[in-house]
């Protein structure tokens, strides 16, 4: 029997391989990145394809000029299939690392642009989804093509930028899938604006029922960062003329429930460096340093504060409180979840927050 | 019908060899005659006759002596200048001892030989050993000649429970064998199991390390070696002390030793010699190739061929660039130049030393740059080869390197039909093949796959000397306590 198994291992094994997408790696091209537009009653898919991919039997080295391809359909995936049997090559999703969502498609629903997505086996969980602001993902694309830019360099460049900000991309497919599951929190992706030599991220647009709602400010946008406890570094431009950089934050949400009161504790401890001192005198010394801390303080306090307004003057849960709430009051949320959109704007918040600024190495005791 | 002992029996039977001295001696003191029966090249002749020869003529108490029987007495008690002096009827016996190098005196009268141990070849000196080079330790190595084996063994391990047992097999090379171990530390039941073992050999020649190997090995089906051989004397000194048996054959310039697990193989002197933490270190790396050598060109199919996903984004548009005029799927390209490779180094070992760096730097660098260049391959594959060969090169043990490289061409051949569902099936396979394999009662894995935790203190990473406290009880379970 043993042995019968091992003669039909190979056969059996042979037969799996017609389901599983054998295609060696030259036959393919890979797409980069995915822009994702609607318009007048169609989607429009816009690839990104590197057309060096191979065709340089000369072995140059150099990474292949980008090309960009469209398909068009009445749902994304027809719009995919489109793309697909326009091009000469198979294409594939296996390497894409970017989705951008145009404007239009977000304010159709995200739901709409990201479930074809979802359903791909081949496809990167790690990729990163981005709207880009005010402009289809297409229009976003050509120009910077036509700027001469790489855009997945570029999509690349600002991926690793958002590292440097903060500890983790929660803007990833599968985190956003994941988001968009929750019924009583808003889905927050980062969106894209386009500059002359690359792209920039702002802050984050900000999804009411999976559809584009609003784009937030970078203040509050980092107020939501604070509030989620990923600042990795963040600069502080005080008034008088002191720069210093948040090296470390911790941030702890605390919920109380009181008669029909919900009070949230946002209490942050922060460190920083002074990087830049653009007063007279020792700027070392005890009350000087106490005065940054409480000019800090107060900094950060308006920029999370802002964040907070701003959820309970639209009444969406743009800080993932309900998942807080329901945490940390298992019993009390039955109750809670059933009202939670009026909920939302009589929650009450209180600050606290702690710093301490750390001695740079380079600087001297005299300013 | 048993043959009785007589020289002329013996100079009829050896008439057409040139060798086989059988000529008689007559003893002019007391006019005794006997046949000395030795075979020329294997016996020190010159001790023969200063030794044996030049006493029996000089001596003058052998006028008193007159039978054929009281010369005999006399040569076994103090009339020869020899050791090793012995009494044998058997004319069976008496042949194998002459012919393994030993001089006997027939007396035809008494159908009985004396027969002493004067054995002198011409052998190479001991040198340092090839395959198990050490910078820092002993530069001693086996060598064809099983006693001086034996000596290197014993030279090492002074105890007087080292137990030196010497069995033959091979009907007609009659190769002797010394069967080695710590008697009041080695499991006796696996003593007599490899006892067994050998003297079920019922073959003609023991002259390949093979012959012994496949009577030995427990699995035969498995690619993997059971059988650990050593040509270093302080690594079988160290397995002894560890309750292993040695296995000294006749011929053969290295030791076995048994029972063998896999972690053995992955082991070196060196390790030893080294702070713990380069031990450890080096370890590592070891097991780190080895798992590179097995599953990089497999890993390299899968990832080209089905699940492009698995690897970066540049490196598979790299991939990409370097493969796109070549004509071969990246099954074909792999397995090619695996073979390719192989051929590389079969050659290189037939081939003379001169001729084969030659033929190394024409087939490695030449060809494999020509083929790259007329897009037969692609740059990565060659790299990926390259690379697989290299790490499987640095496994201690040559044997476990032919079973790896086997086992890389299986794995592959699976990538290529099923990508890394293949490769998993292949590693399924491999793992439950590993584990069911049984060496003389001890797990193949061993000490990996054993509860005691303290027996893996020796295996990835190479423990401080004062945790080594204990034997491994599967392989010396009546003394464990290696120190206190």
């Amino acid at each position: 029997m043993k042995r019968l198994i091992f003669l039909l291992l190979p056969f059996l094994l042979c037969g799996c391989s017609r389901d599983m997408n054998r295609r060696e790696i030259d036959e393919v091209n890979f797409i980069h990145a995915l822009g994702i537009d609607y318009a007048d009653g169609e989607y429009t898919i816009s690839a990104i394809f590197n057309s060096g991919g191979g065709a340089d039997p000369e072995g140059s080295g150099e990474a292949g000029s980008e090309e960009i391809s469209n398909g068009t359909g009445k749902t994304p995936y027809a719009a995919y299939e489109d793309l697909r049997l326009k091009n000469k090559k198979a294409i594939t999703l296996t390497q894409a690392g970017f989705f951008l969502i145009g404007d239009t498609a977000a304010k159709e629903g995200i739901d709409l642009c990201l479930d074809f997505l979802s359903r791909n086996e081949t496809i990167k969980l790690e990729s990163l989804i981005y709207v880009t602001k005010g402009e289809k993902a297409e229009d976003f694309i050509n120009a910077a093509i036509e700027n001469k830019q790489a855009v997945s360099e570029d999509l690349e460049a600002i991926k690793q930028k958002q590292q440097e900000i903060i500890t983790r991309n929660d803007n990833n497919l599968v985190n956003i899938l994941n988001e968009m599951k929750q019924n009583y929190s808003s889905v927050l992706i980062p969106y894209l604006t386009a500059e002359e030599s690359g792209f920039l991220i702002e802050g984050y647009a900000i999804f009411d029922q999976l559809k584009l709602y609003d784009y937030l400010d970078k203040e509050t946008s980092s107020g939501i960062n604070f509030m989620k406890n990923i600042v990795r570094s963040y600069p502080i431009h005080l008034e008088n003329g002191t720069g210093l950089s948040i090296s470390y934050t911790d941030t702890d949400l605390k919920t109380k429930l009181e008669n029909d009161k919900i009070i949230i504790k946002i209490k942050v401890n922060f460190e920083s460096m002074i990087k830049e001192v653009n007063m007279e005198g020792d700027t070392f010394t005890y009350e000087v340093l106490s005065k940054l801390t409480k000019e800090q303080n107060q900094y950060v306090e308006n920029i999370i504060r802002k964040a907070a307004d701003y959820s309970v003057t639209t009444g969406l849960d743009i800080l993932q409180l309900a998942r807080i709430i329901e945490n940390q009051n298992v019993s009390q949320w039955r109750d809670l979840k059933e009202t939670w959109e009026d909920n939302i704007s009589k929650i009450e918040f209180e600050y606290e927050l702690n710093s301490r600024i750390v001695k740079s190495f380079i600087l001297g005791k005299e300013r | 019908m048993e043959i009785t002992l007589n020289s002329q029996v013996i100079k009829e039977h050896f008439s057409k060899s040139g060798d086989v001295l059988v000529r008689p001696i007559k003893i002019k003191q007391n006019n005794v005659t006997f046949h000395i029966f030795c075979v020329d090249g294997l016996i020190n002749s010159q001790l023969v006759d200063m030794a044996l020869l030049q006493s029996l003529t000089l001596d003058p108490y052998l006028t008193e002596v007159k039978t054929e029987r009281a010369v005999m007495d006399y040569l076994l008690g103090s009339g020869s200048y020899h050791v090793f002096a012995s009494e044998e009827a058997d004319i069976t016996k008496v042949l194998k001892n002459v012919l393994s190098g030993m001089v006997a005196f027939i007396f035809d009268g008494e159908q009985k030989a004396v027969i002493y141990d004067i054995r002198m070849f011409e052998k190479r000196s001991i040198q340092a050993p090839e395959e198990e080079g050490v910078m820092k330790g002993a530069k001693d190595s086996f060598i064809e000649v099983m006693r001086i084996n034996t000596a290197l063994i014993r030279r090492r391990i002074r105890s007087e429970y080292l137990v030196m047992e010497t069995l033959t097999a091979g009907r007609i090379s009659k190769t002797d064998m010394t069967l080695a171990y710590i008697s009041n530390i080695a499991n006796l039941e696996t003593v007599n199991r490899i006892k067994d073992k050998i003297n079920t050999i019922d073959i003609d020649n023991v002259s390949t390390p093979a012959f012994i190997e496949e009577f030995l090995i427990e699995n035969k089906k498995s690619i993997f070696p059971q059988i650990m051989y050593t040509q270093r004397p302080d690594r079988v000194s160290a397995n002894l002390s560890d309750g292993r048996i040695a296995l000294v054959v006749d011929g053969m310039p290295f030791v076995y030793l048994l029972p063998c697990q896999l972690p053995m193989m992955m082991q070196t002197p060196e390790d030893y010699a080294n702070h713990f933490f380069v031990g450890s270190f080096l370890r590592i790396i070891r097991y780190t190739l080895m798992i590179i050598t097995l599953f990089l060109p497999a890993f390299y199919i899968a990832a080209t061929t089905y699940q492009n996903q698995m690897l970066p984004v540049q490196l598979a548009l790299s991939i990409q660039k370097s493969k796109v005029n070549v004509p071969f799927s990246s099954a074909t390209e792999v397995l090619g130049l695996l073979i390719a490779f192989e051929i590389l180094i079969e050659a290189g070992l037939r081939l003379p030393k001169a001729v084969g760096t030659a033929m190394s730097i024409l087939g490695g660098l030449v060809i494999g740059q020509s083929a790259v260049a007329a897009s037969l391959i692609s740059p990565a594959v060659v790299v990926i080869v390259a690379l697989a060969g290299i790490a499987g090169f640095i496994l201690p043990n040559q044997d476990l390197s032919s079973g790896v490289r086997l086992t890389r061409f299986l794995l592959a051949i699976l990538a290529a039909l099923a990508g890394f569902f293949g490769l998993v099936v292949g590693l399924v396979i491999l793992i439950v093949h590993l584990c069911s394999l049984d060496n003389y009662g001890v797990a193949y894995l061993s000490p990996f796959v054993d509860i005691e935790e303290s027996n893996r203190k020796d295996t990835l990473l190479r423990f401080p000397i004062k945790f080594f406290k204990k034997r491994p009880d599967d392989i010396a379970p009546e003394n464990i306590t290696k120190q206190n």
